[in-house]
């Protein structure tokens, strides 16, 4: 409508400005304008008749107004143009080559069956058209982007969408060269995890105009989508897991599926989840145990629903690299303390954690426990960083600040901070506040915030979880399934000597009860301190889960607290070598990039480290990378490696100084074709249309990209004409021009004065 | 709780506020029930009381004293007893049982002593002597955990050095065995009833935990009690506080 009224389409006028043609001074026009508008009024304010004055001045009016419209048109108004000159110029055909452009759309064609449309030649109109006026360049895209002659050279195989990467790569090939602008067409969804903001601003820079073509649905409906889905890379063999995982539908709100969790074709649990109403996401919580060590393939999957569109977003899967070692905890009681009895029992049959511990029994006296040598702790608590190090994790009871010297204070803060281990603080009389631990070193590590100490203060408390709580693995008291409130519920009532009523900013609060002033009481807090984690449990007697009478006597409450508690404590402690791949699985001849931190038995960063990385395909075929050492980061070693085989790579890097060894760290990549293209598949309109915007191009669909080629004329880059394009035989002044004149005439009809 | 001679000023309302309390375990004797005037249902007490309460609380009374100064604990400082049928029993860990050659449990205490066993308290026994005393408590521990054998702990568990390094187990006499050895008289000695040998015996549960130490043909208590008596030889309270402080040590620990 608006191109038939204005004659051209509202781009021409986005792009040009308006100026008028007619020849002679605009001035002298506008007073032969005012003249013949006052002759108007006159002739109608003079002329005798039976016309009241309000009629007089209505038919005065639309007389001036047709009279200026008839002005405007001998003004000459014109559209002025930079537009492209024509076959000098390129422009860059980007074509999505990746497997999400296989996806069906809603009408049953493919999302690659436009492009096929098209780009062939001799049968698009549009690729006629643009080839008329520009000389193109085809390049395909998918997790890389690469010149191709024409539409022949698309498999629509790609593994990942990487548009940032692709648009760079078509600047680059294409520098030097006049552009007028890059078409990209594509779905848009992109999986690089790679912002777009710098490939924008590049373009910006350079005056490339981006216009895009989205193809497919934008909602891919009935259809049921499995969220990422967040797992420790590593943990203890026999930890509990809680995994939340988003699930998001279209079209099959409200029905109930099966959420099922396998590792080797074996069932881990399962739960029912009942979908959101329509477009809303749901969380599922799925709890399980990994019981066997090794590298574990987890699968979140919900069985494909009848009439599902794409059936291979219904399951993620995660590697877990489960651990078999036992993990040193060293437990320093101020006094005698049964916490001391019930936390030895609740893990001792736990093979992964050797719990040490020291407890002092008179001024200089110490019953250690579970140590590995008779020289171990023989001095009492720790005096060097060397000696506090050997351990990944640290309890203390109730022991008085004072108790240890400044040094002693740092280096248990260091021990969190730089080393990375694990600190508990224990509740008790000589704990905290009470303890005389604020303004020490070790206040800072706290995830409470210390109030007055208050030495008579003794309160009972019913413990709840927070909901920060019910999704930490720690505080589940080994329910598979359900809500562990129930299970805290069914506990009794236990201790508190220290008043604590708020967590440090950045803390989380797990564990909480009521306290007896209204407020809350803190039982159970975390928070990450530099390298590592610190924990504070506040109760005096947790041991009462245990040993008070209402609790029956086959209740593993107590025990599988205090075990999933101490495996959290050392959960993710590093080592002195730290292995991390930045792929959890990926496709054969994808470039994976290892990273090793490496650091000295003091736990200090080591940049003249020699670092192996030593690679084991599925074949058992061995070859060996070196990573060289970052430069941007103290003790951060990389290399990168490309897999050829599918299947189990095992990664395993050491780290050597001077012919000593420093460390060594394993772990585990997968190789197999990669679903990441059938997630989030439907069309990204606002990705698409914010690449357009922020370049100067535009945003076409399948429907619309007709106006394509003559709108890069218009809006493009590269070399340019300046053209005029005359206004005044638009459509719309003509038919202004009648509707005044019938409007007067019809004024006059009703007035009577015809 | 009862009211004694000397009554208890600790129990449920105290709890929390220390974390450890000395808890003396009531118990019913072979006298029965206690009336007002000092009458077992099964007749006349020995002085009127029950058998739990021998010592009771001087012996306590003093050896809080004692174990404040040996070992750096928060613990309360009043005589505590609590009996084996009371449910808060399984809120103190770790209980003494005096004279338990005279226990008669009635079937709420069996089951409260073997509830509080088997979720992981600890027992000390004392002050019992020979064959009679030995198959009466004998006959009722095996009420509460039958099937379990008592055995002779042997003298490297860590039970003899937990706090002090104990080499041998020495036979501690009642005070007027204790005063006589003193005295110099002929024929004084430690045993008494027919309990020659002291032992230090226990039992253990499946997983090897120490539930039940008994302190046998010995008197622990009456060496606490009489520790100020010049005419209560040293080396035997000094034996009875050493053990005591190991056995206190290691059941918070173990």
């Amino acid at each position: 409508v608006f191109e038939f009224l204005f004659k051209y389409r509202p781009v021409y006028f986005e792009q040009g400005h308006l100026a008028l043609g007619a020849p002679g001074s605009v001035r002298l026009w506008l007073v032969a304008a005012a003249v013949l508008g006052a002759i108007a009024v006159a002739t109608y304010t003079m002329a005798r008749g039976r016309a009241r004055v309000a009629d007089r001045a209505v038919m005065a009016a639309l007389r001036v107004l047709l009279l200026g419209v008839l002005l405007l048109c001998l003004l000459r108004p014109v559209l002025v143009l930079s537009t492209v000159a024509p076959q000098q110029n390129f422009v860059g055909v980007l074509v999505d080559d990746s497997r999400s452009m296989q996806l069906q759309n809603e009408d049953g064609t493919r999302r690659s069956n436009f492009v096929t449309r098209l780009l062939t030649p001799g049968q698009s109109e549009l690729l006629q058209k643009l080839s008329d006026r520009f000389t193109l360049r085809f390049f395909r895209f998918s997790s890389s982007a690469s010149r191709i002659d024409g539409p022949g050279g698309l498999t629509y195989d790609g593994t990942h969408t990487d548009l940032a990467g692709a648009l760079d790569a078509a600047r680059q090939a294409l520098s030097g060269l006049p552009l007028a602008g890059l078409v990209m067409i594509t779905d848009g969804a992109d999986n690089a995890d790679r912002p777009l903001t710098d490939a924008l601003v590049s373009l910006q820079a350079a005056g490339v105009p981006v216009f895009t073509v989205g193809v497919g649905d934008e909602e891919v409906s009935p259809d049921i989508e499995l969220g990422r889905v967040e797992v420790p890379r590593s943990i203890l063999t026999g930890s509990a897991l809680v995994v939340d995982v988003v699930v998001t539908q279209t079209g099959m709100h409200r029905t109930t599926v099966p959420l099922i969790v396998e590792s080797d074709e074996r069932i881990l649990a399962q739960e029912s989840v009942t979908l959101g109403s329509e477009g809303e996401p749901v969380v599922a919580r799925v709890r399980f145990h990994l019981d066997e060590p090794g590298p574990r393939r987890i699968r979140f999957r919900i069985p494909a629903q009848p009439g599902e569109r794409v059936e291979r977003n219904n399951a993620r899967q995660v590697q877990i690299d489960v651990r078999s070692e036992r993990e040193k905890i060293l437990y320093f009681e101020g006094e005698p303390r049964f916490q001391v009895k019930f936390m030895r029992r609740a893990v001792e049959d736990d093979d992964n954690i050797q719990l040490v511990v020291l407890q002092r029994t008179a001024q200089s006296k110490f019953l250690r426990l579970e140590v590995d040598s008779a020289d171990e702790l023989a001095g009492g608590f720790p005096r060097t960083r060397a000696e506090l190090d050997r351990y990944r994790g640290l309890v203390l009871g109730s022991v008085e600040a004072s108790f240890f010297t400044h040094d002693q204070l740092q280096m248990i803060a260091d021990f969190v901070s730089d080393r990375g281990g694990g600190v508990l603080f224990l509740g008790g009389h000589n704990a905290f506040a009470e303890g005389g631990w604020a303004g020490t070193p070790v206040e800072e590590v706290m995830p409470v915030v210390l109030g007055r100490s208050d030495p008579k203060f003794l309160a009972e408390v019913q413990v709840a979880p927070t909901p920060a709580g019910l999704a930490h693995p720690a505080v589940q008291l080994g329910a598979q399934d359900g809500d562990p409130s129930e299970r805290w519920k069914a506990l009794p009532p236990i201790t508190v000597v220290n008043r604590i009523s708020e967590v440090k900013p950045g803390a989380t609060a797990l564990l909480t009860a009521p306290a007896p002033d209204g407020d809350r009481q803190v039982i159970l807090a975390h928070q990450r301190y530099g390298r590592g984690k610190a924990l504070a449990f506040i109760p005096q007697d947790s041991w009462l889960w245990q040993m008070s009478a209402d609790v029956p006597l086959d209740n593993q409450s107590f025990e599988t607290f205090w075990q999933q508690m101490l495996r959290w404590l050392v959960d993710g402690v590093p080592r002195p070598v730290t292995l991390t791949l930045d792929h959890e699985h990926a496709e054969r001849g994808e470039s994976v990039r290892l990273t090793a931190s490496v650091v000295d038995s003091s736990y200090l960063a080591v940049d003249d480290a020699t670092v192996l990385a030593r690679i084991t395909s599925p074949s058992g075929v061995v070859s060996e990378v070196p990573a060289d050492w970052t430069v941007d980061r103290d003790g951060e070693y990389v290399a990168q490696f490309v897999p050829s085989e599918e299947g189990e790579y095992e990664v395993q890097v050491s780290a050597a100084r001077d012919g000593r060894v420093l460390g060594s760290d394993a772990t585990y990549l997968r190789t197999a074709p990669s679903d990441d293209e059938f997630f989030s598949a439907g069309r990204r309109t606002r990705t698409l249309d914010r690449i357009a915007e922020e370049t100067g191009g535009r945003f076409y669909t399948p429907e619309t990209v007709a106006s394509l080629p003559e709108d890069i004329s218009v809006t493009g880059a590269g070399v340019t004409l300046v053209e005029e394009k005359d206004l005044w035989d638009m459509p719309a002044l003509f038919i202004l021009v009648v509707l005044l004149m019938g409007v007067e005439w019809g004024y006059r009809r009703t007035r009577g004065l015809v | 709780m009862r009211d004694v001679e000397a009554p208890a000023s600790a129990g449920g309302s105290a709890y929390g506020t220390h974390e450890f309390y000395w808890t003396r375990a009531e118990y019913t004797d072979v006298f029965g029930g206690l009336d007002d005037e000092g009458f077992g249902s099964r007749g006349r007490r020995w002085r009127g009381r029950p058998f739990w309460t021998t010592d009771y609380p001087k012996a306590d009374r003093q050896f809080l004293v004692v174990l404040k100064k040996m070992i750096r604990l928060n613990v309360y400082g009043a005589e505590h007893p609590v009996s084996l049928a009371d449910p808060q029993l399984r809120r103190y860990p770790l209980i003494y049982a005096v004279e338990v050659g005279h226990m008669d449990l009635t079937a709420d205490e069996v089951r409260g002593l073997r509830s509080f066993l088997n979720a992981g308290g600890f027992l000390i026994v004392d002050d019992f002597w020979g064959p009679r005393e030995w198959d009466q408590f004998q006959a009722n521990i095996r009420r509460v955990l039958p099937g379990r054998s008592i055995v002779e702990l042997p003298m490297d568990h860590e039970i003899f050095s937990a706090y002090y390094q104990i080499d041998s187990i020495v036979q501690v006499p009642n005070v007027r065995n204790a005063e006589a050895i003193t005295r110099g008289y002929p024929g004084a000695h430690t045993w008494e009833k027919g309990g020659y040998v002291p032992h230090v015996r226990g039992i253990f549960d499946d997983k090897g935990h120490l539930m039940v130490v008994i302190n046998f043909n010995t008197d622990l208590g009456d060496a606490w009690e009489w520790a100020e008596d010049p005419m209560y030889p040293l080396r035997y309270s000094t034996y009875a506080c050493e053990m005591a402080a190991n056995m206190i040590v290691y059941g918070m620990s173990h």
